[in-house]
Protein backbone atom coordinates (compact mmCIF):
# COMPACT_ATOMS: atom_id res chain seq x y z
CA UNK A 1 0.00 0.00 0.00
CA UNK A 2 2.77 2.18 1.15
CA UNK A 3 5.19 1.03 -2.09
CA UNK A 4 1.70 2.69 -4.36
CA UNK A 5 1.60 5.64 -2.86
CA UNK A 6 5.13 6.67 -3.11
CA UNK A 7 5.07 5.47 -6.57
CA UNK A 8 1.41 7.63 -7.15
CA UNK A 9 3.29 10.75 -5.40
CA UNK A 10 6.60 10.39 -7.79
CA UNK A 11 4.66 10.14 -10.94
CA UNK A 12 2.09 12.79 -9.82
CA UNK A 13 5.76 15.24 -8.32
CA UNK A 14 7.31 14.18 -12.01
CA UNK A 15 4.37 15.44 -14.18
CA UNK A 16 3.71 18.32 -12.67
CA UNK A 17 8.06 19.29 -13.28
CA UNK A 18 7.49 17.94 -16.69
CA UNK A 19 4.11 20.17 -17.46
CA UNK A 20 5.29 23.48 -15.74
CA UNK A 21 8.31 23.57 -18.68
CA UNK A 22 10.02 26.27 -16.95
CA UNK A 23 12.40 24.87 -14.49
CA UNK A 24 15.28 27.14 -13.53
CA UNK A 25 17.23 28.01 -10.29
CA UNK A 26 17.08 31.47 -8.53
CA UNK A 27 20.66 31.72 -7.90
CA UNK A 28 22.80 34.27 -8.99
CA UNK A 29 25.00 34.80 -11.54
CA UNK A 30 26.51 37.40 -14.14
CA UNK A 31 28.10 37.15 -17.84
CA UNK A 32 29.48 40.01 -19.85
CA UNK A 33 26.82 41.96 -21.44
CA UNK A 34 27.21 41.75 -25.30
CA UNK A 35 24.93 45.05 -25.43
CA UNK A 36 26.82 48.37 -25.44
CA UNK A 37 26.53 50.79 -23.15
CA UNK A 38 26.61 54.41 -23.00
CA UNK A 39 28.61 55.67 -20.52
CA UNK A 40 28.73 59.91 -19.46
CA UNK A 41 30.50 61.88 -17.04
CA UNK A 42 28.96 64.61 -15.12
CA UNK A 43 30.99 67.81 -13.29
CA UNK A 44 30.10 71.03 -11.85
CA UNK A 45 31.17 74.11 -14.13
CA UNK A 46 33.98 74.37 -12.31
CA UNK A 47 35.42 70.95 -13.62
CA UNK A 48 34.71 69.07 -10.11
CA UNK A 49 32.70 65.84 -10.39
CA UNK A 50 29.30 65.21 -9.27
CA UNK A 51 30.13 62.53 -7.09
CA UNK A 52 27.99 59.90 -6.17
CA UNK A 53 24.67 61.98 -6.90
CA UNK A 54 21.38 60.69 -7.94
CA UNK A 55 20.81 59.88 -11.35
CA UNK A 56 17.98 59.05 -13.45
CA UNK A 57 17.41 57.25 -16.71
CA UNK A 58 14.53 57.89 -19.06
CA UNK A 59 13.64 56.28 -22.13
CA UNK A 60 11.93 57.30 -25.42
CA UNK A 61 8.91 55.39 -24.39
CA UNK A 62 8.70 56.62 -20.85
CA UNK A 63 8.94 60.48 -19.60
CA UNK A 64 7.38 59.71 -17.14
CA UNK A 65 8.73 56.29 -14.66
CA UNK A 66 12.81 56.54 -14.93
CA UNK A 67 13.82 53.42 -17.06
CA UNK A 68 16.47 53.08 -14.58
CA UNK A 69 18.07 54.72 -11.25
CA UNK A 70 21.23 54.79 -8.94
CA UNK A 71 24.28 57.13 -8.03
CA UNK A 72 27.28 58.12 -10.43
CA UNK A 73 30.09 57.13 -9.15
CA UNK A 74 33.47 59.12 -7.54
CA UNK A 75 34.64 60.58 -10.65
CA UNK A 76 30.81 61.35 -11.30
CA UNK A 77 30.80 58.60 -14.39
CA UNK A 78 26.88 56.69 -14.77
CA UNK A 79 26.17 54.33 -17.31
CA UNK A 80 23.32 52.42 -18.77
CA UNK A 81 22.24 50.02 -21.63
CA UNK A 82 18.91 51.52 -23.37
CA UNK A 83 17.28 49.06 -25.37
CA UNK A 84 15.30 51.34 -27.49
CA UNK A 85 16.08 53.90 -30.57
CA UNK A 86 15.03 57.14 -29.67
CA UNK A 87 15.92 59.95 -26.86
CA UNK A 88 17.18 59.22 -24.28
CA UNK A 89 17.60 61.74 -21.14
CA UNK A 90 19.93 61.33 -17.94
CA UNK A 91 19.47 63.28 -14.98
CA UNK A 92 22.04 64.24 -12.40
CA UNK A 93 20.83 65.79 -9.22
CA UNK A 94 22.74 66.69 -5.93
CA UNK A 95 20.82 67.73 -2.75
CA UNK A 96 21.23 71.58 -3.23
CA UNK A 97 19.34 71.84 -6.21
CA UNK A 98 21.68 71.45 -8.86
CA UNK A 99 20.51 69.60 -11.93
CA UNK A 100 22.33 68.07 -15.18
CA UNK A 101 20.36 66.83 -18.22
CA UNK A 102 22.25 64.98 -20.84
CA UNK A 103 20.13 63.91 -23.74
CA UNK A 104 21.35 60.99 -26.07
CA UNK A 105 20.30 59.56 -29.10
CA UNK A 106 20.31 56.32 -29.38
CA UNK A 107 20.30 54.64 -33.25
CA UNK A 108 18.81 51.10 -33.97
CA UNK A 109 22.56 50.17 -35.15
CA UNK A 110 23.71 51.44 -31.46
CA UNK A 111 21.55 48.42 -29.62
CA UNK A 112 23.04 45.40 -31.57
CA UNK A 113 25.09 43.02 -29.54
CA UNK A 114 28.63 43.52 -29.75
CA UNK A 115 30.11 40.12 -31.33
CA UNK A 116 33.44 39.88 -29.35
CA UNK A 117 34.94 36.77 -28.38
CA UNK A 118 34.08 36.02 -24.55
CA UNK A 119 37.64 36.91 -22.63
CA UNK A 120 39.43 33.85 -20.79
CA UNK A 121 38.63 35.24 -17.06
CA UNK A 122 34.48 35.77 -17.91
CA UNK A 123 33.29 32.99 -16.00
CA UNK A 124 29.21 32.32 -15.49
CA UNK A 125 27.46 30.86 -12.38
CA UNK A 126 24.38 30.67 -14.22
CA UNK A 127 23.36 26.75 -14.36
CA UNK A 128 21.99 25.07 -17.42
CA UNK A 129 19.04 22.88 -17.06
CA UNK A 130 21.23 19.89 -17.15
CA UNK A 131 23.25 21.17 -14.03
CA UNK A 132 20.24 21.90 -12.43
CA UNK A 133 18.24 18.53 -13.53
CA UNK A 134 21.42 16.68 -11.70
CA UNK A 135 21.77 18.69 -8.58
CA UNK A 136 18.10 18.39 -8.22
CA UNK A 137 18.42 14.91 -8.36
CA UNK A 138 21.73 14.79 -5.72
CA UNK A 139 19.82 17.07 -3.52
CA UNK A 140 16.74 14.48 -2.91
CA UNK A 141 19.30 11.35 -3.24
CA UNK A 142 21.10 13.30 -0.30
CA UNK A 143 17.45 13.75 1.83
CA UNK A 144 16.68 10.39 1.44
CA UNK A 145 20.19 8.93 2.78
CA UNK A 146 20.00 11.38 5.76
CA UNK A 147 16.48 10.38 6.09
CA UNK A 148 17.93 6.51 5.94
CA UNK A 149 21.00 7.46 8.51
CA UNK A 150 18.78 8.91 10.90
CA UNK A 151 15.92 6.12 10.81
CA UNK A 152 19.20 3.30 11.22
CA UNK A 153 20.18 5.16 14.29
CA UNK A 154 16.99 5.22 15.72
CA UNK A 155 16.86 1.58 14.93
CA UNK A 156 19.96 0.61 17.15
CA UNK B 1 11.41 34.37 0.67
CA UNK B 2 15.14 33.41 1.12
CA UNK B 3 16.81 36.02 3.03
CA UNK B 4 20.43 36.72 1.37
CA UNK B 5 23.79 36.20 3.08
CA UNK B 6 25.68 39.68 4.14
CA UNK B 7 22.39 41.31 5.22
CA UNK B 8 21.42 40.52 8.27
CA UNK B 9 23.67 41.40 11.75
CA UNK B 10 25.87 38.94 13.66
CA UNK B 11 23.14 38.87 17.12
CA UNK B 12 20.39 38.36 14.47
CA UNK B 13 21.90 35.36 12.69
CA UNK B 14 22.51 34.00 16.10
CA UNK B 15 19.10 34.24 17.38
CA UNK B 16 17.65 32.61 14.34
CA UNK B 17 20.59 29.37 14.76
CA UNK B 18 19.56 29.58 18.32
CA UNK B 19 15.63 29.07 17.07
CA UNK B 20 16.88 26.87 14.82
CA UNK B 21 19.02 24.68 16.78
CA UNK B 22 15.84 24.31 19.64
CA UNK B 23 13.37 23.41 16.53
CA UNK B 24 15.51 20.68 14.48
CA UNK B 25 16.65 19.24 18.36
CA UNK B 26 12.49 19.12 19.19
CA UNK B 27 11.40 17.98 15.67
CA UNK B 28 13.89 15.11 15.36
CA UNK B 29 13.33 14.01 19.18
CA UNK B 30 9.49 14.21 18.28
CA UNK B 31 9.69 12.30 14.76
CA UNK B 32 8.38 8.80 14.10
CA UNK B 33 10.73 6.60 13.28
CA UNK B 34 8.42 5.15 11.00
CA UNK B 35 7.63 8.46 9.25
CA UNK B 36 10.98 9.54 8.71
CA UNK B 37 10.78 8.30 4.95
CA UNK B 38 7.56 10.11 4.87
CA UNK B 39 9.71 13.32 6.23
CA UNK B 40 12.46 12.66 3.47
CA UNK B 41 9.28 12.59 1.06
CA UNK B 42 7.93 16.24 1.75
CA UNK B 43 11.53 17.91 2.45
CA UNK B 44 12.17 16.73 -1.11
CA UNK B 45 9.36 18.53 -2.20
CA UNK B 46 9.89 21.14 -0.56
CA UNK B 47 13.18 21.46 -2.14
CA UNK B 48 12.19 20.85 -5.57
CA UNK B 49 9.50 23.62 -5.12
CA UNK B 50 10.98 26.09 -5.08
CA UNK B 51 12.82 24.82 -8.55
CA UNK B 52 9.54 25.63 -10.22
CA UNK B 53 8.71 29.09 -11.47
CA UNK B 54 5.10 29.79 -11.93
CA UNK B 55 3.79 33.16 -13.83
CA UNK B 56 1.12 35.63 -12.41
CA UNK B 57 0.57 38.07 -14.96
CA UNK B 58 3.89 39.67 -15.77
CA UNK B 59 5.78 38.46 -12.82
CA UNK B 60 6.50 34.98 -11.92
CA UNK B 61 7.01 33.55 -8.10
CA UNK B 62 7.72 30.05 -6.61
CA UNK B 63 6.24 27.61 -4.61
CA UNK B 64 7.06 27.37 -1.02
CA UNK B 65 4.45 24.30 -0.16
CA UNK B 66 5.08 25.47 3.70
CA UNK B 67 1.11 24.93 4.89
CA UNK B 68 1.08 21.53 3.02
CA UNK B 69 4.45 20.63 4.67
CA UNK B 70 3.23 21.68 8.68
CA UNK B 71 -0.15 19.15 8.04
CA UNK B 72 1.63 16.63 6.82
CA UNK B 73 4.69 16.55 8.97
CA UNK B 74 3.84 18.81 12.42
CA UNK B 75 6.81 18.46 14.68
CA UNK B 76 9.16 17.14 12.21
CA UNK B 77 8.88 20.43 9.78
CA UNK B 78 11.88 22.07 11.69
CA UNK B 79 14.50 18.78 10.27
CA UNK B 80 12.51 19.09 7.07
CA UNK B 81 12.89 22.47 6.33
CA UNK B 82 16.56 22.51 7.37
CA UNK B 83 17.79 19.69 5.34
CA UNK B 84 16.07 21.22 2.25
CA UNK B 85 17.42 24.78 2.88
CA UNK B 86 20.93 23.86 3.69
CA UNK B 87 20.90 21.54 0.42
CA UNK B 88 19.30 24.70 -1.58
CA UNK B 89 21.90 26.66 -0.27
CA UNK B 90 24.86 24.44 -1.03
CA UNK B 91 23.32 23.22 -4.50
CA UNK B 92 22.01 26.22 -6.13
CA UNK B 93 23.28 29.16 -3.95
CA UNK B 94 19.72 29.93 -2.34
CA UNK B 95 20.07 32.30 1.00
CA UNK B 96 23.62 30.87 2.44
CA UNK B 97 24.80 28.97 4.86
CA UNK B 98 24.73 32.11 8.14
CA UNK B 99 21.99 32.55 6.95
CA UNK B 100 20.63 29.14 6.99
CA UNK B 101 19.60 29.41 10.85
CA UNK B 102 17.43 32.33 10.20
CA UNK B 103 15.61 30.93 6.77
CA UNK B 104 15.45 27.67 8.47
CA UNK B 105 13.17 29.55 11.48
CA UNK B 106 10.99 32.17 9.30
CA UNK B 107 9.62 28.79 6.68
CA UNK B 108 9.57 26.23 9.87
CA UNK B 109 7.68 28.58 12.07
CA UNK B 110 5.34 29.10 9.56
CA UNK B 111 4.84 25.83 8.88
CA UNK B 112 4.59 24.76 12.40
CA UNK B 113 1.96 27.70 13.17
CA UNK B 114 -0.33 26.14 10.75
CA UNK B 115 -0.04 22.80 12.08
CA UNK B 116 -0.99 24.19 15.62
CA UNK B 117 -3.83 26.44 14.32
CA UNK B 118 -5.21 24.86 11.25
CA UNK B 119 -3.96 20.83 11.44
CA UNK B 120 -6.87 19.94 14.10
CA UNK B 121 -9.55 21.68 12.50
CA UNK B 122 -9.01 20.51 8.45
CA UNK B 123 -7.92 16.63 9.88
CA UNK B 124 -11.72 16.75 11.46
CA UNK B 125 -13.65 18.04 8.48
CA UNK B 126 -15.88 16.52 6.50
CA UNK B 127 -17.42 18.92 4.38
CA UNK B 128 -15.35 19.62 1.14
CA UNK B 129 -16.09 23.19 0.89
CA UNK B 130 -14.88 23.55 4.48
CA UNK B 131 -11.74 21.39 4.06
CA UNK B 132 -11.46 24.11 0.66
CA UNK B 133 -11.60 27.14 2.94
CA UNK B 134 -9.47 26.16 5.68
CA UNK B 135 -6.98 24.86 3.73
CA UNK B 136 -6.96 28.34 1.21
CA UNK B 137 -6.62 30.33 4.38
CA UNK B 138 -3.62 27.61 5.86
CA UNK B 139 -1.84 27.90 2.46
CA UNK B 140 -2.06 31.67 2.52
CA UNK B 141 -1.81 32.18 6.00
CA UNK B 142 1.71 30.17 6.23
CA UNK B 143 3.17 32.75 3.41
CA UNK B 144 1.76 36.10 5.28
CA UNK B 145 3.17 34.54 8.14
CA UNK B 146 6.46 33.80 7.11
CA UNK B 147 6.92 37.03 5.73
CA UNK B 148 6.28 38.44 8.79
CA UNK B 149 9.23 37.25 10.45
CA UNK B 150 11.63 37.55 7.56
CA UNK B 151 10.18 41.27 8.24
CA UNK B 152 10.93 41.24 11.78
CA UNK B 153 14.29 39.83 11.76
CA UNK B 154 15.46 42.80 8.92
CA UNK B 155 13.86 45.15 11.05
CA UNK B 156 15.69 43.99 13.62
CA UNK B 157 18.62 44.52 11.80
CA UNK B 158 17.86 48.30 11.20
CA UNK B 159 15.22 50.23 11.03
CA UNK B 160 15.43 51.27 7.24
CA UNK B 161 14.26 47.81 6.11
CA UNK B 162 11.11 48.86 7.19
CA UNK B 163 10.38 50.46 3.51
CA UNK B 164 11.59 46.84 2.12
CA UNK B 165 9.38 44.72 4.72
CA UNK B 166 6.13 46.61 3.76
CA UNK B 167 7.14 45.63 -0.27
CA UNK B 168 7.72 42.34 0.87
CA UNK B 169 4.79 41.89 2.39
CA UNK B 170 2.90 42.96 -0.62
CA UNK B 171 4.79 41.01 -3.20
CA UNK B 172 3.29 37.94 -1.06
CA UNK B 173 -0.12 38.56 -1.22
CA UNK B 174 0.03 37.04 -4.99
CA UNK B 175 2.10 34.28 -3.75
CA UNK B 176 -0.54 33.72 -0.54
CA UNK B 177 -3.49 33.26 -2.73
CA UNK B 178 -1.33 30.46 -5.12
CA UNK B 179 -0.39 28.81 -2.15
CA UNK B 180 -3.62 28.85 -0.62
CA UNK B 181 -5.38 27.72 -4.10
CA UNK B 182 -2.42 25.03 -3.90
CA UNK B 183 -2.81 24.17 -0.71
CA UNK B 184 -6.65 23.79 -1.09
CA UNK B 185 -6.11 20.91 -3.98
CA UNK B 186 -3.42 19.10 -2.30
CA UNK B 187 -5.37 18.44 1.07
CA UNK B 188 -9.22 17.76 -0.42
CA UNK B 189 -6.24 15.32 -2.95
CA UNK B 190 -4.70 13.77 0.79
CA UNK B 191 -8.28 13.40 2.84
CA UNK B 192 -9.10 11.73 -0.40
CA UNK B 193 -6.41 9.32 -1.83
CA UNK B 194 -4.09 8.96 1.39
CA UNK B 195 -5.59 10.43 4.26
CA UNK B 196 -3.10 8.68 6.64
CA UNK B 197 -0.86 11.64 5.89
CA UNK B 198 -2.97 13.90 7.37
CA UNK B 199 -2.90 11.92 10.69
Amino acid sequence: MKGKIFVRLAFTAGLFLLLTGEIFAHGTGYRHSQFEAVALEFMYSTGEAMSYREARVFSPNDEKFSYQSGRTDEKGRFAFVPDTPGKWRVIVRDEEGHQCTAEINITAENLNPKNEPQTHNQQSTILNSYEIFMRSLLGVSLIFNIALIIRRSHAH
Amino acid sequence: MHISEGILSGGVLALGWAGTVAGVSYGLKKTNPDRIIQTALISSAFFLASLVNIRIGPSSTHMTLLAPMGLILGHAVFPAVFTALLLQALLFGFGGILVLGVNTFVMASASLAVYVIFGRAIRESSGRTRVIVLSFMAGAFAVIIAAVIAGMFLIMTDSDFAGAVKILLIAHIPVAIVEGAVTSFLVIWLKRSVPEFLS
